[in-house]
């Protein structure tokens, strides 16, 4: 049976105090993964004797361009994301993923930071973010720690957050012009749908129609997010006039494999990778393509 | 597990109660408040049945807990009706037999009440959506979307 007490607070400061001064403290902000664990008791959690409550700090509720970055507080739920301006502007495939997640009362209540923190092999948001080169920042009473959030991930539920701190902001560098962006993913069914398989490519496409600075991330393909070095090798400084997708999707699929090796379901998910990075490219290329 | 004192509304009064840290807004709503229109599926989200409306916006009340909620504005089934008549919504739900079994019902009404909040006048595709997260076995989508379309 589990046993806590409940700790709630308005004020930041307050919370990291709560940190500081009590040990084996669980943060609970939407709570849409969280209430699960707890009504399943599930082996995902570590044993805790504090619920701490950070759902109602509102200065952990924003949206702000700063300089070349936007800047996303953890408390913004999915719904806001897609409804924000500021996103649909800048980062649309973070929109786009954001839609795809759970129900409109799931995404109401869920958060960027949870999905984060959460660190589901499935979670919806981190490909993107990975792709965007997101950074996080961390504070506790000691201080601010910043990694991007590739590095911050540390394995499937497994991230860098230490004990005492919080997950207090989102970075991610704005995008010139010449870069593309496209999500692509494929759940059981389109509501409610547990990712099943999702791909994020993010590219600049120079004057002559080369690709660079290409990133590649697939979604619950691997333990956990993480960019495909050889895949994005493999694009980088083709023209999208003359690109072999067939090639490059067999190279994104065999990276997935050597990744993970084989499993009861590689026969599914190796020829589905390779369509989702040819769809991805076909949309970017048709693009760039219009835009010239 | 120290209880925890929370204050808020609930359909338009301000309540005051003590609740355990482990207590959901389901549990108090149907358990402290007696509001058994709120209805209990699958406790992990999925089924909507448990749909309320929290400051404007429909959420699964399994997946809160009620110590979070404190300032915070709750609408119930209970709440739709006013001085003895129906919402609007409700009543086309009856005139479109868009209740069967009536279980899912008090969740999709909260659902397609919350989207008629923020959308007066939804398209089908919008309607939709706003119930992708509300399963009903019963009565057929069908039924139910129409009553919807008919309020706008």
């Amino acid at each position: 049976m589990l046993s806590y007490d409940f700790l709630t607070t308005k004020k930041l400061d307050e919370a990291l105090n709560y940190l500081d001064k009590f040990s084996r403290v669980q943060i609970l902000a939407g709570g849409t993964d969280l209430l699960v664990y707890l009504h399943k008791e599930s082996s995902r959690l570590s044993p805790f004797d504090y619920l701490l409550d950070i759902s109602n700090i509102s200065e952990l509720n924003f949206v702000t361009p700063v300089n070349n970055y936007i800047e996303i507080g953890p408390l913004v739920t999915h719904s806001s994301l897609i409804s924000e301006p500021i996103i649909k502007n800048n980062f649309s495939i973070l929109a786009v993923a954001a839609q795809t997640i759970g129900s409109t009362q799931i995404r109401n209540r869920g958060t960027i930071g949870g999905n984060i923190v959460n660190a589901s092999p499935a979670a919806d948001l981190l490909p993107p973010l990975i792709a965007l080169k997101a950074e996080v920042e961390l504070t506790s009473k000691k201080g601010k720690r910043v990694f991007f959030l590739e590095e911050f991930l540390a394995g499937p539920y497994k991230t860098k957050l230490q004990a005492n701190e919080i997950l207090t902001k989102i970075k991610i560098p704005r995008l010139s012009n010449n870069y593309y962006t496209d999500f692509q993913k494929i759940g059981r069914r389109k509501a409610l749908s547990v990712a099943r398989l999702s791909l994020t490519l993010v590219t600049k496409i120079e004057e002559e129609g080369i690709f660079r600075d290409v990133r590649v991330v697939p979604g619950s393909a691997t333990p956990y997010p993480q960019s495909f070095p050889e895949s994005e090798e493999a694009v980088n400084g083709k023209s999208i006039y003359n690109i072999d997708l067939e090639e490059i999707s067999k190279i994104t699929s065999n990276e997935m494999v050597s990744i993970t090796g084989e499993r009861w379901s590689t026969p599914y998910k190796r020829p589905t990778l390779a369509v989702l990075i040819k769809r991805a490219l076909k949309k970017i290329i048709q693009e760039a393509k219009t835009n010239e | 597990m120290s209880k925890i004192t929370v204050t808020f509304m609930v359909n338009g009064k301000e309540v005051t109660l003590k609740v355990s840290p482990k207590e959901r807004l389901v549990d108090t709503l149907r358990e402290q408040l007696k509001l058994t229109g709120t209805k209990e599926g699958c406790s992990i989200g999925e089924c909507g049945a448990c749909t309320v409306i929290l400051d404007g916006k429909a959420v699964s009340s399994c997946l809160i807990l009620t110590g979070q909620i404190g300032g915070s504005e709750v609408l119930t089934i209970e709440g739709l009706e006013v001085d003895g008549k129906l919402d609007p919504l409700q009543q086309a739900f009856i005139d479109y037999h868009a209740i069967q079994c009536g279980f899912c019902t008090p969740g999709m009404l909260m659902s397609a009440k919350a989207l008629l909040i923020q959308n007066p006048h939804p398209s089908q595709e919008e309607i939709k959506t706003a119930l992708e997260g509300n399963l009903c076995r019963c009565t057929g989508y069908k039924q139910i979307i129409k009553a919807i379309e008919r309020i706008k």
